[in-house]
């Protein structure tokens, strides 16, 4: 078990930079994502953790050791690759026991932990098939039985589930997070699915094109989106955003004028955002802080527009409504009852306790 | 496999037509014209199959026949069977004579020798061409390349020079060496293709599960690529085996003479024992029908890079 420090790490590729400057702490235990669109860094970072890349410049540390110059052998790590890289060669045991025979284990000990960690993944009966033998749910288990087997202080894992089919992710989404509360050990999990990160990471790092944007825990990356990017990437259907809108006071009420219309701000906010009046501003709701007027949460602070409905998707527990004004379309959820038809008006309520301003130029929050 | 599709074809559209009669008669008809098609597309097939396999077979037919009668009768008529009994003396001959047995045990040096050392360092070439990162690693592989355009044939005179200067003449080796080198560009392609057709992700795994390079190598690589491998041994055997020309120049002693050149001992100066070569070409081909049946099943998917996903 071990902590892992990313400090001022860069990775150049001649004139590309692949990851700029990246500091994370990484406290023993935790299990921390890496989320983000292909190619913003976040495999390489991980690489690099591995000793699968070499770093142009910071170092990584695992637990209180330098390993920039270290073997990936020596470092105390496993990690479960997306196409799981089982040796086609090798039955499944002899899969789950190569790292073991090259570290010189006993081979009563190899077998001893072999079974008991394909035991614990219910894979015991497999380990005499070769891997084209077995289903990619099977697969996806060896790996990550491989990996277990070695004890390792950290655990990487790298897309592991982008082979499987939705369903099948579903469950091994859960598997692997049993399998974190279990083990304790330190897990890094790389993915662009913001749905893995959001429900499997104790912390996520956000990054974009080398870069990170945001690190924290999921509700707060939800709710407390630190710029544009982030918060049209957590989440889905994605926030939807108002550019250039207008804020002003006016009758002693602070107002948000998207131009297509007119939103009152909770008084909470008036002295967060009064210093950026005049500014130009992107004004940021999710779909779920729009509900229909008859359906509407309690607790909100409702502001009523109307606007037409363009499209609607029945999902069985909501229904999620493309609005369209004045050209400007932007998506809600409704509850299912809520009695709308295509082409036709309809009020909708926006929750502006769970608004987001961000300044235009630099699209970082105000906050 | 033809055969097999076929039949199964028509048992399918025998079953459907059964089926179909009932519901409705005009879909009978499209399907008579279908099976009709079906038919004529099989014959078309077996014939242009038997052409071909004739065309490859007539040689060696000859070769069969004309080792089981006498010289005279050969010449009389080429393709005749064998009317007065089989001549298994012409077998028996070849088979009690020391010469054979010399020439035997000389052509498997030749032909182990060659296919090891080319295995070796075929593979090892084609790792560093697949695998490893280094400056100028485009042109070499591009020089070695060049290599597959010029065969043994065309270097022939510098080539006896250099064996010559080696001091190899009338040592086998000067057949090995000059072998492995004339027939490297061509294993190295081929296993390069192989090796690089294996995920670099297996190559990640098997370095953070504490392998060196040359224990990826030698216990990840080298077992997955093993259909290439037998393939590129194959063609090397066979071409070992076969090689004339090249112990032809660099072998002068009769003791030292591989399988091929056994031939030329029954030409004698006043005519040749057509019997007995023939009878000499069909023993000769025997042991590369035996490997090629071995490692058959290899060859194909190893010429054409294989499937290799697990």
């Amino acid at each position: 078990m071990a902590s892992v420090t990313y400090r001022n790490v860069t990775k150049r590729w001649g004139d590309v930079t692949a990851v700029r400057n990246l500091s994370i702490e990484i406290p023993d235990g935790e299990f921390l994502v890496f989320v983000g669109p292909s190619g913003c860094g976040k495999s390489t970072s991980l690489r690099m953790l591995a000793g699968l890349e070499e770093i142009t410049e910071g170092e990584i540390l695992i637990g209180d050791r330098v390993v920039n110059n270290v073997a990936p052998k020596d470092r105390d790590i496993a990690m479960v690759f997306q196409s799981y890289a089982l040796y086609p060669h090798m039955t499944v045991y002899d899969n789950m026991a190569f790292g073991l025979r090259l570290r010189r284990t006993p081979k009563q000990v190899i077998d001893e932990r072999v079974r008991e960690v394909a035991a614990s993944l219910g894979i015991e009966q497999l380990l005499d098939r070769r891997p084209r033998q077995l289903s990619g749910g099977q697969r996806q288990r060896v790996a990550v039985g491989r990996a277990i087997v070695r004890e390792p202080a950290v655990f990487l894992l790298d897309e592991p589930l982008s082979n499987l089919d939705a369903k099948l992710r579903v469950e091994a989404r859960a598997f692997i997070s049993k399998l974190h509360q279990r083990l304790g050990t330190t897990f890094i999990y790389v993915t662009h699915d913001q749905t893995e990160a959001m429900t499997m990471g104790q912390r996520i790092a956000v990054l974009r094109a080398g870069e990170l944007m945001q690190i924290d825990s999921p509700s707060n990356l939800y709710d407390h989106p630190s710029n544009v990017f982030v918060a049209g990437f957590i989440g889905s259907p994605a926030m939807n955003f108002f550019d250039n809108v207008d804020l002003f006071e006016e009758g002693g009420k602070m107002w948000v004028d998207t131009g297509y219309f007119r939103l009152e701000v909770p008084e909470a906010r008036y002295d967060l955002y009064r210093p950026h009046m005049g500014k130009q501003l992107t004004f940021g709701i999710r779909p779920e802080a729009i509900s229909h007027p008859n359906y509407q949460p309690a607790d909100i602070r409702p502001s009523l527009i109307e606007a037409n409905v363009d499209v609607v998707e029945l999902m069985g527990n909501e229904k999620i409504v493309y609005l369209e004004e004045s050209g400007k379309t932007f998506l809600a959820r409704f509850d299912p009852r809520a009695d709308i038809t295509v082409g036709q008006r309809t009020g909708a309520v926006f929750n502006m306790a769970s608004m987001h301003l961000f300044d235009q130029e630099t699209e970082q929050a105000l906050q | 496999m033809i055969g097999k599709e076929s039949t199964v074809h028509a048992t399918q559209t025998a079953d459907e037509q059964a089926d179909v009669h009932v519901i409705s008669p005009d879909v009978s008809t499209a399907r008579r014209a279908f099976r009709y098609d079906l038919v004529l597309a099989t014959i078309i097939k077996y014939a242009i199959l038997l052409l071909v396999t004739a065309i490859v077979m007539a040689p060696v037919a000859t070769a069969i026949l004309g080792s089981m009668r006498t010289t005279g009768e050969f010449l009389a008529r080429p393709f005749g069977l064998p009317r007065n009994g089989i001549q298994w003396t012409n077998y028996t001959n070849i088979l009690e004579s020391d010469s054979f047995w010399t020439a035997t045990k000389n052509s498997l040096i030749i032909t182990v020798g060659v296919a090891g050392i080319n295995i070796v360092l075929a593979s090892m070439l084609a790792f560093a061409f697949s695998r490893v990162r280094f400056f100028g690693r485009g042109l070499v592989f591009n020089i070695l390349s060049f290599g597959l355009l010029f065969p043994l044939v065309v270097a022939i005179l510098p080539l006896f020079i250099q064996i010559r200067e080696f001091g190899l003449i009338d040592n086998l080796w000067g057949i090995i060496l000059p072998l492995v080198a004339f027939t490297l560009p061509y294993s190295v392609v081929i296993l390069r293709n192989f090796f690089i057709a294996i995920p670099s992700e297996l190559e990640d795994a098997a370095y953070i599960d504490g392998c060196t390079t040359l224990g990826f190598f030698r216990r990840i690589l080298i077992p997955i690529a093993r259909p290439g491998l037998a393939a590129v041994a194959t063609l090397n055997v066979v071409a070992a085996w076969n090689e004339y020309f090249l112990p032809l120049l660099v072998l002068t002693r009769e003791d030292k003479w591989p399988l091929p050149l056994g031939i030329m001992q029954f030409q004698g100066q006043f005519g040749t024992e057509w019997a007995l070569v023939m009878a000499y070409v069909v023993i000769l081909m025997v042991p590369a029908l035996i490997f090629y049946m071995f490692a058959e099943r290899y060859i194909v998917t190893g010429l054409t890079g294989g499937e290799l996903k697990g």
